[in-house]
């Protein structure tokens, strides 16, 4: 789910989060679909940027992730069970771009 | 060559409150948790007593990091939902986090993570109490906040000497200060009265066959810790990961399923990690 700033925010996207006020309660709940009036509302409160539904923007190229995968397991290769965590933590970062 | 004396290190550590790089909000609670028998009432009106504090609080429990349903509005119900030791130790990670932003950037992060970790491990192996299990991963790398306050230089060395060559951070550490985070943030724990197993995690999560009561704890937190390096969030003092105990890996007997859901779960929080600060 992609945090996003308050400013980007456009009717007809969805909380993935709830709202919160900063003692913590909650002003609006998770799954809510946001209408113009509620991204004003939002936009008023003391907020930087909130959770909306949909797939995560990654922030560094798949490349660059797979060689730093690669350099944080340089020096476990082949070692007892390293090799099946590296394949499914490798698994798992590629999932994160699909 | 290392010329710090682990029993002058103990010393330093067990007087923190005296320690003048240690921050006065952590000596505070210091005194606080080291009561002999404090009560759920009083670390109550602590937390309340403090906005800030109270306010942190709240964003931790409400947090992935426990994975409680609903949203838990007042301090009392959160004391009275996770206890004295969860409590206490929650009280220590959120105290800890402006320390560990200053320290060693990323600390937090790789905490964060591994607590959140640490619990999903704990759930799926059934373990009766959770969030005690991911409080321990929130403090397993306590001992680095007081190694990087108390001798900056020092532990600069010590993570050098990892880089460089490519040993992990536990082992610079024994290098430059003949002990290591592990053992500081047991002494830490020891002194703030936590609980045995809490203990026992934070002295033996790199050599999880060591621990005598809290072996499936501790041996949680091991594989937690590690896969959090394996994924590379935060940073701990070295960038690669370490060899999987063995022994730990086939007493958790985590199913690859299990690994991606831990994997899961880490990501879809991490991205909040600042809002639970």
């Amino acid at each position: 789910m992609p945090k996003i700033p308050v400013s980007k925010l456009e009717p007809g996207m969805k909380l993935a989060k709830p709202v919160t006020a900063k003692n913590g309660m909650v002003m609006l709940g998770e799954g809510t679909e946001l209408t113009a009036t509620w991204i004003e509302r939002i936009q008023d409160m003391d907020i930087n940027n909130i959770f909306v539904e949909g797939p995560s923007i990654q922030t560094i190229a798949k490349e660059d992730a797979m060689d730093s995968l690669n350099t944080r397991f340089s020096h476990v290769e082949g070692k007892p069970y390293m090799n099946v965590i590296k394949r499914i933590v490798k698994e798992h970062i590629e999932g994160l771009y699909e | 060559m290392s010329n710090i004396d682990p029993k002058v290190l103990r010393h330093k550590v067990e007087n923190i409150n005296t320690l003048p790089t240690v921050p006065g909000v952590l000596k505070k609670l210091s005194v606080v948790i080291e009561k002999p028998r404090i009560t759920l009432v009083e670390i109550s009106s602590f937390i309340s007593n403090d906005p800030a504090l109270t306010t942190r609080v709240l964003k931790m429990v409400n947090s992935a990091i426990y994975g409680f349903p609903g949203r838990i509005a007042s301090v009392s119900h959160a004391t009275m939902l996770l206890g004295l030791n969860v409590i206490k130790g929650l009280l220590l990670g959120v105290s800890v986090f402006e320390l560990m932003q200053k320290t060693m950037s990323g600390l937090y992060e790789h905490s964060l993570a591994c607590a959140i970790a640490s619990r999903v491990i704990a759930q799926k192996k059934g373990l009766k109490e959770p969030e005690e299990v991911s409080v321990a991963g929130l403090l397993h790398d306590i001992g680095k906040v007081i190694l990087t306050l108390e001798f900056p230089t020092e532990y600069q060395v010590a993570m050098n000497e990892a880089q460089g060559k490519g040993i992990s951070i536990f082992d610079a550490e024994k290098n430059q200060f003949n002990a290591t985070h592990a053992n500081v943030g047991s002494w830490l724990a020891e002194k703030w009265r936590f609980p045995s197993n809490l203990i026992e995690v934070i002295e033996y999560h790199h050599r999880p066959v060591l621990a005598k009561n809290a072996q499936m704890e501790t041996a949680i937190v091991h594989m937690a810790d590690l896969l959090v390096r394996a994924r590379g969030f935060g940073f701990a003092g070295g960038i690669f990961v370490p060899e999987v105990n063995t022994i730990a890996y086939e007493l958790l007997k985590l199913s690859e399923g299990d690994i991606k859901d831990v994997l899961m779960e880490m990501e879809d929080n991490m991205e909040s990690a600042e809002d639970i600060s």
